[in-house]
């Protein structure tokens, strides 16, 4: 082998000792699993907190995001964006009490990742590969999913008694079938524009819901300390 | 569901009897030649209640004039385009149609542009014979305007499948890597095929064995350092790249270098397989950047040379600052006029440095004695010159102390 070739898979030994006590980590983490996701229990503010700046930075890039998309599409995408397509998820977050706003939000996350990675495939084949378009749409379906699941994280653990429903496989949310290109065009600005509605959406919800939500807990757990 | 309209001058039209939706406009998202012309039409559906009168059509956001409009029908109008030019941007350019109060009816992507041409200046190498890296330039200017793909395809001459390269994720534009699963001592036959919707394009076969295409790393460690006090010579070690070792390469090296404020660089040739060079005939006080670059040889045995690899690094080093300079300067004063006679007064002084010592033995015999050498040694008084570098063990011509 040429001596500049480097070995990426690093040789790692484990103890016994540390063999078993990762097997009873990994149990733990297994039980506090649901819909495979691993959460860890962690105060309501700064898990809150941490969702809300990934929100924060997501909106941000969805911003520059639907921008470079425009100017990948060519002149007049303005009016394609402004067109009505069925089935892209609306950004409106629904539901009266914190949990179901709370619920809505993942909900909606989850929703759009099918639609980001469509939009992904289709502007994969119309643009080139050195398109920055390419790599900032990959981005946005990536951090969404992990604010999605920080979202089913915090659910549970402030909503421990109030299940999360199974996801959609063939919802009204669903991807659209085969379109020409024209129809891609508009198809993937409705969703980015209203992908970035979305989160500035979730911003105020959060913002909302870490008032709301862990102000209620800490004013609880005070009055239980009493006693 | 089609129908076909008879437009002006008899030209035949596809408009729709039952658009697909709201509007739809034939044909859809079609790939053509620059120059030529196109006739497009959109088709609204009656419940939309609109006439086909009141719509327009815009290419790129820019809205086409009626004239180049044919109403075929209450609910069909169409328009022609001649001289297509290339399209700007790679997704299609965007030929829409409106409703009279501008809401989009209907779209389609027209991908305007060239069939690509035969792809040239192939050429590969290999790196320590482990792998295949191949580059080439898109035939004509390059440019087709639409999507165009290029693959690099191998096989073995007389037996094996031919095969695609997978890699052109290296960076560059036209180029593609193929990491593994190479033959030795039996010839490849390589091509690069291009295609886009307007056609394809291939280009001429080229042939290589591996084994003669094989480049290596540049050496590294290279170091660059004084010889004692000796002015006018650095010497330069490097190490000789670890996969020789491997692959019973010899190696044979070049060297460059320049001076610090200087873009030009002075080549050695044939430093031979030896790891180690001194520069002689250099410029005292002066720093030089110094590269090395390799050439592995006796590939399995064969004097065939390989192709040369990237030059090192560059290291740096100064050579000792003349003594001679200390005795006293012999610099012209600042402040005097620039003349000929105070440029030739500056050359003596040079040379008086160079092959006196110090400017203690002035004379009008000294001043003579350099007029001699002037007509009689032109070259030496370029300290760069290349026939005065090369490595130890050419006689540099030593200067004598005069009086």
């Amino acid at each position: 082998m040429s001596g500049h070739v480097k070995n990426m898979c690093p040789q790692l030994t484990i103890s016994q000792a540390a063999r078993t006590l990762l097997s009873l980590l990994l149990v733990a983490a297994i039980d506090s699993v649901s819909a495979g996701v691993v959460c860890r229990k962690q105060p309501c503010g700064s898990s809150l907190q941490r969702s809300l700046k990934l929100t924060k930075l997501i909106h941000k890039e969805s911003v520059d995001l639907l921008k470079t998309y425009k100017l990948s599409q060519g002149d007049m995408s303005e009016l394609f964006c402004q067109m009505s397509i069925n089935n892209v998820p609306d950004p409106n977050i629904s539901g009266l009490d914190p949990s179901e706003r709370m619920l809505s939000i993942y909900s909606h996350c989850k929703a759009f990742l099918p639609h980001l990675k469509r939009v992904t495939e289709q502007q994969t084949d119309l643009q080139p590969p050195s398109c920055s378009l390419l790599s900032k749409l990959s981005t946005a379906h990536n951090r969404t999913n992990g604010l999605a699941n920080q979202i089913n994280c915090i659910y549970q653990t402030l909503f421990p008694n109030l299940p999360i429903p199974p996801e959609p496989v063939d919802g009204p949310t669903s991807v659209p079938p085969s379109q020409n290109v024209f129809q891609q065009k508009v198809y993937g600005c409705v969703v980015l524009k209203r992908f970035k509605a979305f989160l500035s959406r979730v911003t105020r919800e959060l913002r909302t819901l870490k008032s709301q939500v862990c102000t209620r807990r800490i004013t609880f757990a005070d009055t239980n300390a009493l006693f | 569901m089609q129908q076909v309209c008879i437009g002006d001058y008899g030209i035949v039209h596809i408009c729709y009897v039952s658009p697909p939706a709201v509007a739809g406009i034939f044909p859809q998202d079609p790939a053509l030649r620059m120059g030529s012309s196109l006739t497009a039409t959109c088709t609204v559906s009656p419940e939309r209640g609109l006439h086909a009168n009141t719509m327009y059509w815009t290419m790129n956001g820019k809205r086409l004039p009626s004239s180049t409009y044919d109403l075929l029908s209450p609910n069909c109008l169409s328009v022609t385009l001649h001289h297509l030019n290339g399209s700007q941007q790679q997704s299609g350019d965007n030929l829409v149609c409106h409703s009279g109060d501008g809401h989009v009816l209907a779209g389609s992507c027209l991908y305007v542009g060239m069939p690509p041409e035969k792809p040239v200046n192939l050429t590969c190498w290999s790196r320590n014979t482990k792998d295949l890296s191949c580059k080439w330039t898109p035939g004509g200017r390059g440019e087709t305007f639409i999507k165009t793909k290029y693959t690099l395809k191998y096989k073995l001459r007389w037996y094996g499948r031919e095969r695609e390269c997978e890699d052109y994720s290296t960076g560059q534009h036209y180029t593609c890597y193929i990491p593994r699963d190479l033959a030795l001592f039996t010839p490849y036959e390589i091509w690069v095929e291009a295609s886009n919707q307007l056609g394809t394009a291939t280009s001429d076969v080229i042939t290589l064995d591996i084994l003669d295409v094989v480049t290596t790393d540049p050496p590294d460690n290279v170091h660059v350092s004084r010889v004692g006090e000796l002015e006018d010579q650095l010497t330069v070690h490097w190490g000789s790249p670890p996969a020789l070792k491997d692959f019973l390469f010899q190696a044979k090296y070049q060297i460059r270098y320049r001076l610090e404020d200087s873009t030009e660089w002075k080549v050695v040739d044939d430093v031979g397989n030896q790891t180690s060079c001194r520069l002689a005939g250099l410029r005292a006080g002066t720093v030089y950047f110094v590269q090395v670059r390799c050439n592995p040889v006796g590939i399995y045995g064969s004097r065939k040379a390989g192709i040369w690899s990237d030059w090192s690094h560059p290291s740096a080093a100064s050579t000792p600052h003349s003594e001679r300079l200390q005795s006293g300067s012999c610099e012209p004063k600042p402040g005097e006029q620039n003349s000929t006679l105070r440029r030739e007064l500056k050359q003596f002084f040079g040379w008086v440095r160079k092959h006196a010592y110090g400017c203690s033995g002035m004379s009008i015999k000294l001043y003579d004695q350099w007029r001699v050498w002037l007509q009689k040694s032109h070259k030496t008084r370029n300290q760069v010159d290349k026939t005065d570098s090369n490595c130890y063990g050419i006689v540099v011509p030593s200067a004598g102390r005069l009086s």
